[in-house]
């Protein structure tokens, strides 16, 4: 039985591994704790300093003013729905847990995409990188989060951030990378500076791509956000998990009404801030 | 055309470029190594180290005020040997002296900063920014130079008013037609008051009326503000139309370089030749190289007298001297430079010029003289 043994001894070097790092680094991941759930407080306090009929009601006029009055409108029905539904508090919590992971997933990913356009074997070095990260299933990660940084929002918070950063380093590379020859060679001719032929001719050509990475990782947040619900992330993907355990089809209906209700509208917003520049005109 | 081949350019040398070569491969290195030890062609080149010549062996002098034209068919390396006069590509081999300093030899500010002060450029493809409006696209160069805003949208303002495009500064490229596009390009390269502006097929790509106009209108404003300019082009008419001498290459090699003239009535070989064959002689060809000795004449005539001839000056094109010829029912006219008559037209002289023959019994011929 040399394959058991040696399995038995692979088990027990990853356990090893893992007390070994809280025993010595609680110190660390107490710190990354205490960041992480500082910034879904804040965020969460953010959302839910006004009422809800005020957020419809704000969401509303930036949807009128984006997109049109029509969808102004219907984000506003919706998000009082979502209060009618006796789930605004856990509505604003899964805002908050994906805006705290976009935002920490974006502070990662941009700088690393940006970088990744321009340096080939960065590029190729990070692409089985985020192949991996993206084919991994999700459970593989909660457990040594949770022996990590405990049952709550920050593993969720970090469950999350690990799944949005793939898309947005992807599509900043490919945006940057895609620079038309020809405005490379006008730089050139012209006379940039390095840091100027990345900010005056790369980036703006990158952004459409750029927008289209910060969307697909609100989105791949979002997909996260119930399953984040296991380890007690707070917010309807809990609620969903509750109602799963106790069969109650009703709650994991109306939560996952209100999760689908807040991606598309995110969806929608970033969708229409990356098409409504005037650079896009053709 | 009416266009005046006597303005010709000074003679202080602006671009010097002395046997340049530019190989394409991975083996590049070795393939060069090769052409300077063994002499090898284009061809084993291809064969042995799979590497592509660009450029074999170019050289050329761009005089001040000059326009220099570069005409060759795709795949001639006519827009690499431009790159290479800017060093948006490096040469494999050969230097480049730009206002008498070796660019091979500057550092990346030094060479950017002669770029941005003393090299333009207008691509093909135009590359105007998008997302930037017609002034601030002209204004790029000087911007990136670090110039404050309001100097340097006073310089585009200027520039944009030369092509004439004053009233579409807050626009955006993509509101204006491919014409006005391209005067963007140019105004953007004038904006810097660079001596030296180099163009790569800049016309090629817009409808045949708006690019004689832009030709024109191009030779013109270079003229005018006194700049120096290498044209690249695959139009032989074009070449003609704009350019002071012209260069023909082929395979990457420069096979002839002189004024128009000189390329139609002396083409150096027969692909040279088989271009300039369709090429009408009317307003091309000049007297001085249609013309036989006073002399010979004289002689072929029995002592004619010549002051009853018509006469012209050396530099009356065919169209011209058929015109004096015609009106007054002569047979031949009387050539004079500086009131003094140096040679005779005859009809036959002026029949074989309109062939694309010189004159039988000149001295040495002008592309000869040239290089």
């Amino acid at each position: 039985m040399d394959n058991a043994a040696f399995v038995q001894g692979f088990d027990r070097i990853i356990d090893d591994a893992l007390f070994w790092l809280s025993d010595h680094a609680a110190f660390l991941f107490d710190f990354f704790r205490a960041m992480l759930e500082g910034l879904y407080e804040g965020v969460l306090w953010l959302v839910m300093l006004a009422p809800a009929y005020a957020v419809a009601a704000i969401m509303g006029l930036i949807g009128w003013r984006l997109i049109g009055p029509a969808f102004g409108a219907l984000t506003a029905a919706a998000l009082v729905f979502c209060a009618l539904m006796g789930l605004w508090p856990e509505t604003m919590e899964t805002l908050a847990l994906v805006i705290a992971a976009s935002v920490i997933a974006l502070a990662i990913s941009l700088p690393i995409g940006a970088i990744a356009g321009l340096v080939p074997w960065l590029d190729r070095a990070l692409t089985p990188a985020l192949d991996l990260i993206q084919t991994l299933p999700p459970y593989i990660y909660l457990l040594p989060a949770i022996a990590l940084l405990g049952y709550g929002p920050a593993t969720a918070l970090v469950a999350t951030v690990i799944v949005a950063v793939p898309p947005a380093i992807r599509l900043t590379a490919l945006g940057i990378r895609q620079t038309p020859r020809e405005f490379i060679e006008l730089g050139q001719a012209v006379g940039v500076s390095p840091l100027q032929m990345f900010l005056k001719i790369r980036l703006p050509f990158a952004v459409p791509s750029i927008m289209a990475g910060i969307n697909q990782s609100l989105m791949m947040a979002f997909g996260m956000v119930v399953i984040a619900g296991i380890v007690g992330s707070g917010g309807l993907g809990e609620t969903i998990y509750g109602a799963i355990r106790t069969l109650d089809i009703a709650t994991s209906i109306n939560a996952s009404i209100a999760i689908v209700i807040l991606t598309m509208m995110l969806d929608r917003l970033t969708q229409s801030a990356a098409a409504g520049r005037p650079g896009d005109r053709t | 055309m009416g266009i005046d081949m006597t303005n010709a350019a000074s003679t202080e040398v602006l671009i010097d470029c002395r046997n340049l070569w530019k190989v394409f491969g991975d083996r590049s290195k070795e393939a060069i190594a090769s052409i300077t030890q063994r002499g090898l062609s284009k061809t084993q080149i291809l064969q042995e180290f799979n590497c592509v010549v660009g450029v074999s062996d170019a050289s050329l002098k761009v005089h001040r005020g000059e326009i220099f034209c570069i005409m060759g068919l795709s795949g001639s390396g006519k827009s690499t040997l431009i790159r290479l006069l800017n060093k948006l590509i490096t040469p494999s081999l050969g230097t480049v002296f730009v206002k008498g300093r070796d660019i091979s030899g500057l550092d990346g500010p030094e060479l950017r900063r002669m770029r941005a002060r003393h090299i333009g450029m207008v691509f093909q493809s135009v590359a105007l920014l998008p997302q930037r409006t017609v002034l601030e696209n002209a204004a790029f160069g000087l911007e990136v130079q670090g110039i404050p805003r309001e100097q340097r949208n006073e310089a585009a303002r200027a520039a944009l008013a030369k092509v004439g495009l004053s009233d579409w500064t807050a626009r955006y490229p993509s509101e204006l037609s491919g014409g006005m596009q391209q005067r963007v390009g140019l105004a953007r390269a004038l904006t810097a008051d660079p001596e030296i502006i180099l163009m790569d097929e800049p016309f090629s790509a817009l409808d045949p009326l708006i690019r004689r106009q832009l030709q024109d209108e191009f030779r013109q404003l270079t003229k005018d503000l006194g700049k120096s300019a290498v044209f690249i082009t695959h139009d032989l008419d074009e070449a003609i139309r704009i350019g002071d001498r012209i260069a023909i290459m082929k395979d990457g090699a420069i096979i002839q370089v002189g004024t128009a003239e000189e390329i139609v009535m002396n083409p150096a070989d027969q692909y040279v030749a088989d271009f300039v064959a369709g090429i009408s002689r009317l307003h091309l060809v000049k007297a001085h190289s249609l013309m036989q000795p006073a002399e010979a004449w004289r002689a072929t005539t029995e002592g004619r007298d010549m002051t009853h001839l018509p006469r012209c000056t050396t530099e009356a094109d065919i169209d011209t001297l058929i015109a004096c010829i015609t009106e007054g029912d002569h047979d031949a006219v009387a050539v004079e430079d500086d009131g003094r008559i140096v040679g005779v037209i005859t009809v036959r002289d002026l029949l074989r010029g309109v062939r694309g023959e010189a004159a039988e019994a000149s001295g040495p011929s002008p592309a000869e003289n040239a290089a």
